[in-house]
């Protein structure tokens, strides 16, 4: 089940799979995949299933699928790494979609910008569009609302009988909204909400509303 | 020189230092010198060391008659010792004995503290004797040369057997061990242990099933003949006695007199947080013995250690307080009185905390008990009565643990490389890993040089390659590096260096400690108040604390103990006697009858044939108690057991909480009893499979994955120093057990997790026997109102198992109604 979000007068869907679908654009937002941190580590001598590749790309198809966007802006570090075979499978995956694909750069985008225009991917520092500015690191700025990554927000949530749960979530504070990390070999960072801020926490199969 | 003349020999250099040689150390000299492998059980300063030191410098002295003019260097015995602080004692007996004789033996320390010009001269030219840990001697097997190296070793000790056998680091030492045999053919092996359950066992371990080895081998016991006597600090008012939690500084100062009368004590404590805390309190509220009192732990620095040692030795120290790091090795003559804060939880580690003291033969040995809360009076009396029988347990080897297999094989193919054919033999002799199979064996290989994968064509995993014929080779120098930084069995949160910022290493805290402090924060470490500075890469920079107030006090990490399946009995035979007329009860019961008159107000004190459940409701939620008395892994295993039985009923969330007494289950809904009980919940049938599937559901493997992660090599911890620049090779144990949960179940070293879960966690055995017994007795429930004594100090226990049966899209909607309720 998705969460539908109004902000500035705009409609975004936010997806179990830790993507946002921005209607009014036709635009799918993501953050964080880390697409080649498994090679990497593997690269490294450190055998982490190789099989887990494949599940970035099954949870990529299934987001774009739902929503046949125009555009996919991915908001930084798609690439964990240096160049590994895992560009390959990006590059067959970028083929086969139709969507224009447009890269917010992060910290770990440190692959040649040359590969990415090859493939017709133009990259940007940061874009403003509407009122919002889309950037990797969060940011605040002046009459801006913010869509970002890079936190891998995260949310602990206590119950009675001293249960507790951990979960991926979107962090919305007042002017801005943080994605989850949108990749499988990933971790989280636990935040706390303070009075106003919004948290959705996602499980495989739905978006619910917190706080 | 025949066997009688060297004995004379020897004897006549211990009629020149005064002493005698005991009939174990004859004894140890005649089997060595007849060629024997074997096992020598001896407890602590007893002379174990020139038990088996002469023996190797007599056949030396034997084979090489002009031993006094001619001297040809290399190495020729190896000592392995569990910790590194005892290898200087070690080298100065074997120093004297050699020297004593004019033997021109050398003697050299190898450890983690070594030096790099030194070890870098002792690889240019190794000593006659190398005194090692587990961990160094691997990284020795790393070395190009290393054949050439051990060819002529004639020796090998294993210090503290009874140490490594129930841990990784005894998986470790049969590998090497089962390389040194084929490289080195003359090698003879001899292990040292204290008093353990199975010493047949450990022989056998030690050598190898089955193999020339151990059936050319010999046990030798020192029967010393040591009497031991329990004495339990009871406090004098009892209602003020706390529940738990408060580490015994309560009764402070009933030791005060045991330390004034005694030349030296020792205080043993559970834990690094607990000694740093009775130092602090002890130095405060009696200054008086500034300069006499010391600390003694793992975590401090090892100039200090040293010290503390040698003051013990000095008779300069009135009083030291320290953790198991002082359990082992180091004679400590002038101590006369020992003090056990806490229970020990083992009847065997107990004892030989008793026996630092009064180390004169046939003394008796007086250990002096103090409880941190009141139901730890009941394990005092009960380790009365364990030291008078000398009940030990056993140390559970490993099997198959293919996390140090990985390592040892990485290790060896740093090397010179090798051919899986040839260790193929050697490893399946050891004891670890005679039940391998050829296909996990086949599994090893190809994970180590194919990640476990067949090839594909977008992988490039690398680490160990396999060359033209067939040799297996580590060609990449940063994967050798990162490998040799990372030999080792023991994985603990990342150890930040202590330092002052004007210079002088005071020990190391761990990472999650110093991750809760901000700069300006005070906190006491090996007994200083310290301010913090700040953190620079892997170190934590200091200021000495301007105020005197008290401060944050270091913990650790790190498991808790458990009470040994003897100990847990003699525990329930004591709580029973707790219904008998109160003269033939022990001091330590007597003292607690108020608090077994509370326990009885709402509930019972079971007998033998009782088996009690006590429910309340709390503001938690409900509370079910049961009490099994079989120590806390047994508990952890029939709570996550009983939960997940519970669980199949109706979807409901649990949280657990164990202790060594008892379990409970706590739930935002209520258990109906009746039903658990008409369902047979606590049958044995099913055990396994339904152990398996609550292990599913709960953290218990997840934990072990993560030292086997570390182990094999998985997990990279980081280069010391520099822990950010790797960062982007660290991952966190938990996401790559998720990985591999969701994406290879069937990888060896994932399901190794449950397996060790199974064997040296949940102790299968055990539950069963467990529930057995449960099933014969008398199920009581008791519906109380609030806690009672029993439940108290189990249910405010905040390490929690949980498990679920409900959908989690419920759960999280469940708890967001309870939000709106409060």
């Amino acid at each position: 089940m998705n969460q539908s979000l109004s902000i500035l007068d705009q409609n975004f869907v936010l997806h179990p799979s830790g993507g946002i679908f921005w209607t009014e654009k036709s635009t799918l937002l993501i953050a964080d995949v880390h697409l080649g941190k498994v090679s990497h580590f593997r690269k490294h001598g450190s055998a982490v299933p190789f099989k887990a590749v494949a599940e970035n790309f099954k949870q990529l198809t299934r987001i774009a699928d739902a929503f046949e966007a125009n555009s996919i802006c991915f908001l930084g570090d798609l690439f964990h790494s240096s160049l590994n075979t895992e560009w390959q499978l990006f590059e067959d995956w970028v083929k086969s979609r139709k969507e224009n694909v447009i890269l917010v750069a992060g910290n770990h985008d440190i692959i040649n910008p040359l590969k990415y225009e090859k493939l017709g991917i133009a990259i940007y520092s940061e874009i403003i569009t509407e009122g919002f500015l889309l950037t990797h690191h969060p940011e605040e700025r002046e009459g801006l609302f913010n869509f970002c990554g890079h936190i891998h927000p995260g949310i602990r949530m206590g119950g009675l009988g001293r249960q507790v749960l951990k979960l991926s979530c979107f962090f919305k504070t007042e002017n801005q909204l943080i994605l989850p990390a949108f990749g499988t070999f990933t971790g989280n960072y636990y935040l706390e909400p303070k009075s106003g801020d919004q948290v959705f926490a996602v499980t495989r199969n739905e978006v619910i509303r917190v706080c | 020189m025949t066997k009688n003349q060297l004995h004379k020999l020897a004897q006549s250099w211990f009629k020149n230092q005064g002493w005698k040689p005991f009939a174990f150390q004859e004894e140890t000299w005649g089997a060595f010198l007849e060629g024997k492998n074997g096992l020598l059980n001896a407890p602590t300063g007893s002379g174990k060391t020139y038990a088996l030191w002469v023996a190797f410098v007599l056949d030396y002295i034997k084979n090489n008659p002009d031993y006094k003019t001619k001297h040809k260097p290399g190495l020729k015995a190896i000592w392995i010792t569990p910790l590194r602080a005892l290898s200087v004692e070690i080298a100065q007996a074997a120093a004297r004995f050699a020297d004593g004789l004019e033997t021109q033996l050398t003697v050299g320390i190898r450890t983690g503290d070594t030096p790099q010009a030194e070890r870098a001269k002792q690889k240019r030219k190794m000593p006659d004797l190398l005194i090692t840990t587990p961990e160094s001697l691997q990284l020795l097997l790393t070395s190009k040369d290393y054949k050439k190296v051990f060819k002529n070793c004639t020796a090998i000790v294993i210090d503290e057997w009874h140490e490594l056998l129930g841990s990784k680091r005894g998986v470790q030492t049969e590998l090497g061990l089962s390389r040194l045999k084929a490289i080195a053919p003359k090698l003879r092996i001899w292990g040292i242990s204290a008093t353990i359950g199975n010493l047949d066992q450990a022989r056998e371990v030690l050598l190898g099933p089955d193999s020339k080895a151990f059936k050319n081998s010999v046990l030798v016991k020192a029967n010393l003949g040591k009497t031991y006597k329990v004495e339990s600090i009871i406090p004098k008012t009892m209602e003020k006695f706390p529940w738990r939690g408060h580490m015994g500084l309560h009764l402070l100062e009933e030791v005060v007199p045991i330390i004034n009368n005694s030349k030296t004590t020792l205080l043993f404590t559970n834990t690094r947080a607990q000694c740093e805390l009775w130092f602090q309190k002890m130095m405060y509220k009696h200054p008086e013995y500034a300069g006499e009192l010391a600390m003694h732990h793992g975590s401090i620095n090892k100039e200090t250690r040293l010290w503390v040692e040698q003051a013990i030795r000095n008779e300069s120290l009135k009083a030291v307080i320290c953790t198991s790091s002082l359990d082992l090795g180091v004679d400590f003559a002038p101590v006369e009185s020992i003090i056990q804060i806490g229970g020990p939880k083992g009847v065997a580690r107990f004892l030989q905390r008793a026996g630092r003291s009064g180390h004169q033969p046939g003394k008796e040995s007086v250990i002096y008990f103090l409880p941190t809360h009141a139901i730890e009076l009941i394990e005092a009396s009960a380790l009365g009565k364990a030291a008078i029988n000398q009940v030990v347990e056993d140390r559970i080897p490993y099997l198959l643990s293919f996390d140090v297999l990985i390592q040892y094989l990485t290790t060896l193919a740093v090397a010179d490389g090798f051919y899986p054919a040839e260790i193929w033999k050697e490893v399946k002799q050891t004891f670890c890993f005679q039940a391998m199979s050829e296909e996990q064996w086949r599994w090893i290989l190809n994970f180590i040089t194919k990640g476990s994968q067949s090839l594909q064509a977008y992988d490039e995993y690398k680490k160990i390659e396999i060359e033209e014929d067939g040799k297996f080779k580590v060609n990449s120098k940063a994967v050798a590096m990162r490998h040799r930084l990372q030999i080792g069995t023991i994985v603990g949160d990342a150890a930040l260096q202590v330092k002052y910022l004007k210079g002088g290493y005071i020990g190391t805290v761990e990472e999650w400690f110093i991750s809760k402090l901000s700069p300006g924060d005070v906190f006491t470490f090996a007994g200083k108040n310290l301010e913090l500075y700040r953190i620079k890469g892997m170190q934590v920079l200091v200021k000495k604390a301007k105020t005197k107030k008290q401060a944050k006090v270091v913990s650790w990490m790190g498991g808790r103990l458990t009470l040994s399946a003897q100990m847990s009995e003699l525990l329930r035979e004591e709580l029973y006697s707790a219904n008998l007329p109160f003269e033939q009860q022990t001091r330590e019961l007597q003292a607690l009858k108020d608090i077994f008159d509370r326990q009885r107000l709402e509930s019972i004190v079971p007998n033998n044939d009782q088996f009690l459940i006590e429910t309340f409701k709390s503001r938690e939620g409900f509370h079910h108690i049961f009490y099994p008395f079989e120590g806390r892994f047994v508990h952890e295993a029939l709570g996550s057991l009983l939960a997940y039985r519970i669980s199949l009923l109706s979807p409901i969330t649990f949280s657990i909480a164990f202790n060594d007494y008892g379990f409970e289950i706590l739930s935002d809904q209520k258990i109906d009893m009746q039903q658990v009980l008409d369902n047979d919940l606590f049958t044995a049938r099913f055990l396994v499979e339904d152990l398996q599937k609550s292990l599913n559901s709960t953290e218990m493997a997840r934990r072990k994955f993560r030292d086997i992660a570390v182990i094999s090599g998985m997990v990279f911890t980081g280069f010391p120093g520099k822990i950010v620049k790797n960062k982007h090779l660290q991952s966190n144990s938990q996401l790559l057990f998720e990985v591999f949960r969701d994406y290879e179940p069937e990888n060896l070293l994932f399901q190794q997790a449950y397996r060790e879960t199974f064997e040296h966690q949940l102790e299968e055995g055990r539950l069963r026997l467990a529930l057995e017994r449960i099933e014969k007795q008398e199920i009581v429930i008791k519906a109380c109102e609030k806690a009672t004594p029993f439940s108290f100090p189990i249910i405010t226990d905040r390490l929690r198992e949980k498990l679920s049966s409900e959908k989690l899209e419920d759960r999280i909607k469940n708890m967001l109604r309870y939000l709106d309720k409060i």
